[in-house]
């Protein structure tokens, strides 16, 4: 398997702090990768060694198969990156930046004013053009360092918390935009610490204090944190028996009684698999099932559950 | 060739926007030059104490004295007995010029001789010295155009002799002095916050990740720094002979390629401080302790002829020194770039030590 990012044992100091723990991250072709973690946890860091910006204490990345400490500059032609604040010349205007970037992407000419004229349209920044990057608002400034990181057409965006301090809408735009530079090809490495948009991600790995906690599909991250998914019924009380007995059960985890009737939370291995078949069981013995559903469980809940609760 | 465009372009852009940085190259060369005219080059508010010893005694001597007296610039403090007398007066400070009166001056003049009279000057205060040397004459001129009505024709020459070290320089000796510190402190200081600040606005992040070399930031930063400070020389340069009637003995265009390249020299060691400095606090901070020994020990105020030996290796390693060289030789003695020669190769090989060590030691990281 060829990934697209591929970081091995990557650990970086800084002084005697060590900021990225002995991490392996592989993100494959074509996927919205995340990295999911709370400020600190050595998201930025690692973003910044994948793209050359630190040099790594220890631990090798390749990007496209390319080794980033060998032949740094052949990773950057192919790779855009929109850093967490806001990092363009901000004494310049919109179309000064933009093509000043296409220019030390190596575009020329032509197609310097026809790739600039392409983004203006894309991103809605036309009637911005001629306006001090500086003296744009917060959404716009977004999407023109979006502009950016895309201008030379990369293979990979890297795309460090684009969404921090920003408004719902736009967020909700970035997201879009996200999944369709997807469709188009483009693999992306996104961090954020929102855990309700890490829900958008193929995959992701989940970092705190210099570590990956877990890794995985946001639904395979969240039943590692339980040990499985977590059902709810509300039924006769006798049905407890039942329960305990049942295969796939692991365990309860709540019950409550009140005149024979229970409301219970119990953990099963898969709840796709087991919840119709235990109704199924329980009326079969005649027993009243009024409500089951299967618990949604929050990143933020999994998250806490694997680094706090453990 | 784009990419070194677009960051020139860039980085021109860049500085024309920010008033400050403009105010500063635009208004340096005006405001420094004003000082140095307000401090050394103009006639002086104050009357310099000076000591006259009358070995004549004549009548015409006493005329002498009382124009003197009468001229304006001078105060006649002390009137010592024998020139011996009248030089200690000078070694100690008091005065800052002895004029000596020879015996048999009011007989040479009345008789329409050519006669003497003998200045001992200080030159430890050259600016002061000078000032008493032209002041004398004139009023030994006036004097002699006066006086001649009653007496005839006769001339008064004046022998001038000094006290610590050589005969002093002209007035026009601060231009060199201007253009070293403008063509030094200007440049250097100005482009030797550039990378700090890219690096404090975050800019610099983005920058790097784009596939360019170190040696595209640091040559267009170099010409785009070059384009706009090369306003200060032209400015100094100018206001110089326009205003200050500043004679070029030598050939202008000489003066310019050293000008030139002393900008060049100046804006490499601001990038090499730019490129190891880590805020532009620390950047200001290694400007201003370079320029310090630029000033003391290159011949600014002193020539390095005089200084110590410690210090004159010191001083001699620094380009300024160089400059200050080649320009006063250039612009008062009349010399080539080719008799320059020396001079001008070393402050190209430091220009390309500093460009080279800054393109090695640039680091496209934010670390």
């Amino acid at each position: 398997m060829n990934y697209v990012i591929e970081a091995i044992d990557l650990t970086k100091y800084f002084g005697s702090f060590k900021a990225v723990d002995g991490i392996n991250i592989s993100v494959q072709e074509g996927e919205i990768f995340g990295l999911l973690g709370p400020n600190g946890a050595g998201k930025t860091t690692t973003i910044r060694m994948i793209l050359g910006l630190l040099k790594p204490s220890a631990g090798s990345i390749k990007v496209f198969g390319i080794d980033v400490s060998r032949n740094r500059k052949a990773v950057l032609k192919i790779t855009g990156y929109m850093p967490q604040r806001f990092s363009l010349y901000e004494d310049l205007t919109t179309e000064e930046n933009l093509k000043l970037f296409a220019s030390l992407y190596g575009l020329s000419g032509r197609k310097v004013d026809e790739r600039v004229s392409e983004l203006l349209e894309e991103f809605q920044l036309k009637e911005f053009r001629y306006r001090l990057a500086g003296k744009l608002s917060g959404g716009t400034k977004q999407r023109l360092a979006l502009a950016v990181a895309l201008v030379h057409e990369p293979r990979l965006l890297i795309v460090d918390e684009p969404t921090a301090g920003v408004d719902p809408p736009i967020r909700r735009y970035f997201w879009e935009y996200f999944r369709k530079l997807r469709k188009d090809g483009v693999t992306m490495l996104v961090t954020t610490h929102y855990m309700d948009e890490a829900e958008n991600c193929d995959r992701l790995a989940l970092m705190n204090r210099g570590r990956i906690v877990a890794s995985g599909s946001p639904s395979s991250i969240k039943k590692l944190a339980y040990g499985g998914d977590i059902v709810e019924l509300h039924t006769e009380r006798k049905a407890l028996v039942y329960l305990r007995s049942f295969d796939g059960v692991k365990k309860i985890l709540e019950e409550e009684s009140s005149n024979g009737s229970l409301k219970v939370k119990i953990l099963v291995d898969d709840a796709s698999d087991r919840l119709v078949p235990l109704v199924k069981t329980l009326e079969d013995n005649g027993i009243k099932v009024y409500r089951a559903r299967q618990v949604f469980v929050s990143l933020e809940d999994a998250f806490i559950k694997l680094t706090v609760g453990g | 060739m784009g990419v070194l465009a677009a960051l020139i372009i860039k980085d021109i852009r860049q500085l024309v926007r920010d008033p400050k940085t403009m105010f500063m190259v635009l208004l340096m060369p005006i405001l420094v030059m004003a000082m140095f005219v307000a401090g050394y080059g103009g006639s002086g508010g104050g009357e310099v104490p000076i000591a006259i010893v009358d070995l004549d005694g004549g009548k015409v001597s006493w005329q002498l004295i009382d124009s003197l007296r009468n001229f304006g610039d001078f105060e006649v403090k002390y009137y010592p007995a024998t020139p011996e007398e009248g030089e200690m007066l000078v070694r100690h400070g008091d005065v800052y010029a002895t004029l000596i009166i020879p015996k048999g001056f009011s007989k040479d003049v009345l008789l329409g001789r050519r006669t003497t009279v003998d200045l001992v000057l200080d030159s430890s205060y050259a600016h002061i010295s000078e000032l008493v040397w032209e002041a004398l004459n004139a009023a030994v001129q006036g004097f002699q155009e006066k006086v001649s009505e009653s007496y005839g024709t006769f001339s008064i020459k004046v022998n001038r002799r000094t006290v610590y070290g050589p005969q002093v320089t002209r007035v026009e000796n601060f231009v060199p002095v201007v253009m070293g510190i403008l063509l030094h402190l200007v440049p250097m200081s100005l482009i030797a916050v550039s990378i700090s600040r890219e690096r404090e606005r975050r800019t610099f992040e983005q920058l790097v990740v784009t596939p360019i070399n170190s040696w595209d930031i640091v040559i267009s930063k170099l010409l785009a720094y070059a384009f706009i400070t090369i306003s200060d020389m032209i400015l100094t340069l100018w206001i110089s002979v326009e205003f200050f009637n500043v004679k070029v003995k030598g050939s202008f265009f000489d003066l310019l390629f050293v000008s030139g390249l002393m900008l060049l020299c100046s804006l490499s060691i601001g990038l090499l401080i730019s490129v190891m400095s880590k805020n532009q606090l620390q950047a200001y901070q290694m400007a201003i302790f370079f320029f310090i020994p630029s000033m003391l020990f290159t011949g600014f105020f002193t020539p390095v002829e005089l200084l110590s030996k410690e210090v004159r290796i010191v001083g001699k390693l620094l380009p300024l020194y160089y400059f200050l060289r080649t320009f006063r030789n250039i612009q008062l003695r009349g010399w080539t770039l080719l008799e320059s020669l020396h001079e001008v190769s070393v402050l190209f090989f430091e220009t390309l030590l500093f460009l080279l060590l800054s393109i090695k030691l640039l680091k496209l990281r934010v670390e």
